[in-house]
C-alpha cells in the first residue's frame, strides 16, 4: 500500500514581493468594502472588480503570454488567490474560468478556441459556470442524462442541469454531456464550449438558495444546437478530461477560507483581552490553516509539475471543509453574540451569514461521501 | 523519498524490531542487539554536525530517522540519543553512540565550582533513564542557557512508565560535574522542549503511518458478512477519514523539518505537536473501531502503536498546550513591518525558513 504523498512545496515559492503587492491593491480597492460584503468569499460577483484584478496581470497568470496569460507558476497564482480569499475580494466572476476552464481549455482545446478563449479569460471578461449536476444526477455524475447527437457536422443537445452556479452571469459554460450509450457509464461522456449569451433554446431558471441568494440555477437545454468546433478535447474522452479537472478544483484555499470573515470578525473582539479558552481555539485554528496551506501548496507544486493529484487535492478538500465548516461552532463556543442576518453589528451579521453558507461547504465540489470514497479507492479498498 | 541513511535506517528497524521485541521491551527487556545495530550505522549521530564528530547528514533526512523509528514503534531512545548529541554539539561538549536521554532542566540549579560545577534538583519522567549512559538537559544559570550531560550512572531512578511501556524514569540529581560535562550554547531556553516536541511529532506521523498500513491490510483481509470489511461504505469513510489526518500529521511535522534553520521555528513546532496530537485521539479511536476485539488484545501488535500516539502526545506539550502558546502568538498578529492580522501572521509563520 502506498501512503499518500504530500511533498514539499518548491523552495523559493513565498513570492514576499507579489503578496504586498495584491494586499495593498486589496487594501486599496475593497477600503469600503463592509464584513458582510468580505463574508460572501468567493460569491461575490463583481464583473468590474475581476476586470481590474486582470488589468494587474492577476487573472490567467499561468496561462502562456501567446494565449494572453502572463506566464506565471501555480505557486505565485497560488500566493494571489489566498490573498483574494483572505480579503474577502468578489472574484466570483472568474473565479472558475480561471481555474478550472482555461486550464482545460489550454489542455485540451483546439487552437482556435484558445485564442478565442484565453486571451478573454485572462482579461477578466469572461465569465465561466460549469454544467455537470443534473436532477437526477449529484454525486453520481455517470448517471448523466444530457445528451448531445451529432447532427449536419454539429451536435443537438437535450437535457437539464442543475445547481449550476452563476448560470445566469456566465458567459461560457462547460457543458458535460452523454455523446455515447448509456449503458457505457464511463465513455461516451464529452465536454462542449457552449457560449450562454448567444445560443438559441437555452433557458436558465434560477435556483434561490436557503440564505435567500442567487448562485444556483437550472439550465434547461431544449434541441439546443451546437457548432462541430463547440467540442473541448475528444468525443468520448470527457470522463477522463473531468477527472482532471478536480485535482484543480478540490485543492485550491477556497477549500479552507471560506468563513475566512468569520475567524477575523472573532478576532477583532477576543484580541484585546483574550480568556485562556479564546487563545486556545484561535491556536488551534492557526495550526490547523497553516497545515492546510502546506497541503494545498503542495498539490499546486504537483500541477505545477504536469501530475494529477487527484487524491491529494481529495484529501485537502475533505480536511478544508471540515475546518471552514467548524468556524460557527467554534465562534459560538467563544463569544455569546447571536447570529443576525443583516445587523449592523458586524460580528452578529457575519455569523448569520456564516451560519447559514456552511451546510454547502461538504456539498460543492463532491460531497464529503464522495470525497471518502475516492479516497478509499486511493487505498486500494474499492 | 528517503535518502540513503533513511532506507538504511529502515532496514536495521525492520531486521530488529518485531512485536515481540516491543512487548519485551514494554516488559523491562532492553534490547541489546537492536541498540548495537543503531550504532554500528551511526544513527545517534545524524543531528550532528560534521565538525562536531557527525558524519555530514542533512537536517531534513536525519529527522526522517526519526519519523521512520515511531513507524516501527522503536522500543529504544534513538530519538532522545540523537537530540542528547545534538545539545552536546551545540556546547561544544563530547558526543558519542551510547543510549541518552533528554529532559527538562527546569528543577534543576547549577553552581559554578572550583573545579567543574554542582547541580542539585528533581529531573522528572525521562525517557528510558535506567537505560541512558546520560541525560541532557538544557539548565538556565545566570543569563546564560548551559547544556548538562548528566552521568546517569550516578542517578539513583525511580522507575515508571508511560502508556506503552516506555520507562520514564524520576530522580534526584544532587552531583558535582566535570567542566566538560556542562557547556554554554547560544540557544533559547526552550529549544530543548522545541525539539522534543518536535521529534515527538515525527515519531507520531510514524507511528500514524503504520496504523493506517494495519487498518487497510486488517479492513481487506477480514471476511464478514462474505465480503472483507473493507468492502463496506461505513469502514472505507473511517479509513479515509485517517487517510486525511495522517496526511495533516505528517504534512505539519515535514513543515517543521522544512522550516529548520539552526533552530526549529516555535510556531511551526506548536502546529504540528498539536496537529499530530489531534490526529492521534482519531486516528487510534478509528483504528480500535475497525480492529474490533482483536485489535484490544495484547496479541496484536495494534496497542504498541496506539499507546504510544497516546503518550507521545501528551509529551512535551500537550495539543492544550501548544494551541495556547500558538493562539497567543497569533493574538498579537503579524512580524514587525507587516500588518498585525491573523492572516499575516499565519502566512508569515508557514513561511519556509522563518526561526519565529
Amino acid at each position: 500500500m502506498t501512503l499518500i504523498d504530500f511533498p514539499a512545496p518548491s523552495a523559493g515559492s513565498q513570492f514576499d514581493d507579489l503578496r504586498r503587492e495584491v494586499r495593498d491593491f486589496l487594501a486599496r480597492e475593497m477600503a469600503d468594502h463592509t464584513p458582510q460584503m468580505r463574508a460572501r468569499s468567493w460569491n461575490g460577483y463583481d464583473r468590474d472588480f475581476s476586470r481590474k484584478i486582470a488589468e494587474m496581470g492577476w487573472v490567467g497568470m499561468t496561462l502562456p503570454k501567446e494565449y494572453g496569460g502572463h506566464g506565471r507558476s501555480p505557486l505565485e497564482r497560488y500566493v494571489v488567490m489566498e490573498e483574494m480569499l483572505a480579503a474577502g475580494a468578489p472574484v466570483a466572476a472568474h473565479w472558475i474560468a480561471d481555474r478550472q476552464s482555461a486550464p482545460l481549455i489550454l489542455a485540451k482545446g483546439t487552437e482556435a478556441q484558445k485564442r478565442q478563449i484565453l486571451p478573454r479569460i485572462a482579461a477578466g471578461t469572461c465569465s465561466f459556470c460549469i454544467g455537470m449536476s443534473e436532477p437526477d444526477s449529484g454525486s453520481d455524475l455517470a448517471a448523466t442524462r444530457t445528451t448531445a447527437t451529432p447532427e449536419n457536422g454539429g451536435f443537438r443537445v437535450n437535457g437539464t442541469k442543475l445547481w449550476t452556479t452563476y448560470a445566469h452571469e456566465a458567459d461560457y459554460m462547460i457543458l458535460f454531456c452523454r455523446t455515447g450509450k448509456s449503458e457505457d457509464r464511463h465513455g461516451g461522456m464529452s465536454q462542449f464550449l457552449v457560449d450562454l449569451k448567444h445560443t438559441d433554446g437555452i433557458t436558465i431558471n434560477p435556483v434561490i438558495d436557503m440564505a435567500g441568494e442567487h448562485h444556483f440555477n437550472e439550465v434547461i437545454f431544449d434541441n439546443v444546437l451546437l457548432d462541430g468546433d463547440a467540442l473541448v478535447g475528444t468525443m468520448g474522452g470527457g470522463w477522463d478530461q473531468v477527472m482532471s479537472e478536480l485535482a484543480f478544483e478540490r485543492s485550491g484555499p477556497e477549500r479552507f477560507l471560506s468563513s475566512f470573515a468569520l475567524i477575523e470578525q472573532m478576532i477583532v473582539l477576543v484580541r484585546q483581552n483574550p480568556t485562556e479558552q479564546q487563545e486556545i481555539e484561535i491556536g488551534r485554528l492557526a495550526a490547523h490553516l497553516m497545515v492546510l496551506r502546506r497541503m494545498s501548496r503542495s498539490v499546486a507544486g504537483l500541477l505545477d509539475r504536469g501530475e494529477n493529484p487527484l487524491l491529494q487535492a481529495t484529501i485537502v478538500k475533505d480536511l478544508g471543509a471540515i475546518y471552514e465548516q467548524d468556524v460557527p461552532r467554534l465562534a459560538r463556543s467563544l463569544l455569546s453574540g447571536p447570529a443576525r442576518p443583516g445587523s449592523r453589528d458586524s460580528y452578529n451579521a457575519v455569523l448569520a451569514q456564516t451560519v447559514l453558507s456552511v451546510p454547502s461547504f461538504s456539498l460543492r465540489g463532491g460531497t464529503r461521501e464522495i470525497l471518502r470514497g475516492i479516497i478509499a479507492r486511493g487505498l486500494g479498498l474499492r | 523519498m528517503d535518502s540513503i541513511i533513511a532506507d538504511m535506517a529502515g532496514r536495521v528497524f525492520s531486521d530488529h524490531v518485531t512485536h515481540l521485541t516491543r512487548s519485551q521491551a514494554a516488559a523491562g527487556i532492553w534490547p541489546t542487539s537492536l541498540w548495537q545495530e543503531i550504532e554500528q550505522a551511526g544513527l545517534p549521530l545524524a543531528l550532528v554536525p560534521e565538525g562536531a564528530g557527525g558524519f555530514g547528514v542533512g537536517v531534513g533526512d536525519a529527522l526522517s530517522i526519526v519519523r521512520i523509528a515511531g513507524a516501527h514503534g522503536l522500543p529504544v531512545p534513538l530519538a532522545e540519543t540523537m537530540l542528547a548529541n545534538w545539545l552536546q554539539a551545540q556546547a561544544g561538549l563530547p558526543v558519542s553512540l551510547g543510549p541518552q536521554s533528554v529532559t527538562d532542566g527546569s528543577g534543576l540549579s547549577l553552581r559554578a565550582t572550583d573545579d567543574g560545577w554542582s547541580v542539585s534538583g528533581q529531573i522528572e519522567a525521562v525517557p528510558w533513564g535506567r537505560n541512558a549512559d546520560r541525560i541532557v538537559t538544557l539548565v538556565p544559570h545566570e543569563g546564560k542557557n548551559m547544556v548538562v550531560a548528566l552521568p546517569a550512572e550516578r542517578l539513583a531512578f525511580d522507575v515508571a512508565y508511560n502508556l506503552a511501556g516506555e520507562p520514564r524514569d524520576s530522580a534526584a540529581a544532587y552531583l558535582a560535574l566535570r567542566a566538560d560535562q556542562v557547556g554554554q550554547v547560544a540557544l533559547p531556553a526552550d529549544t530543548l522542549t522545541l525539539m522534543g516536541a518536535l521529534l515527538r511529532s515525527l515519531l507520531m506521523a510514524g507511528a500514524l503511518e503504520t496504523v493506517m498500513t494495519l487498518c487497510v491490510t486488517y479492513a481487506g483481509d477480514r471476511v464478514q458478512f462474505g465480503r472483507p470489511i473493507g468492502k463496506f461504505q461505513a469502514i472505507q469513510q473511517y479509513l479515509a477519514t485517517m487517510a486525511g489526518e495522517v496526511a495533516a500529521a505528517r504534512a505539519a511535522a515535514d513543515m517543521v523539518a522544512d522550516g529548520f534553520d539552526a533552530t526549529p521555528s516555535r510556531h511551526l513546532v506548536a502546529a504540528a505537536k498539536l496537529r499530530a496530537g489531534e490526529a492521534g485521539q482519531i486516528v487510534a479511536a478509528l483504528a480500535h473501531q475497525v480492529h474490533g476485539a482483536i485489535g484490544f488484545t495484547d496479541e496484536h501488535s495494534l496497542h504498541h502503536f496506539t499507546k504510544r500516539l497516546w503518550s507521545w502526545r501528551d509529551e512535551f506539550g500537550t495539543e492544550r498546550d501548544w494551541s495556547r502558546a500558538l493562539g497567543k502568538a497569533a493574538l498579537k498578529g503579524g512580524p514587525a513591518g507587516s500588518d498585525d492580522s491573523f492572516w499575516s501572521f499565519v502566512t508569515a509563520t508557514s513561511a519556509k525558513g522563518v526561526a519565529a
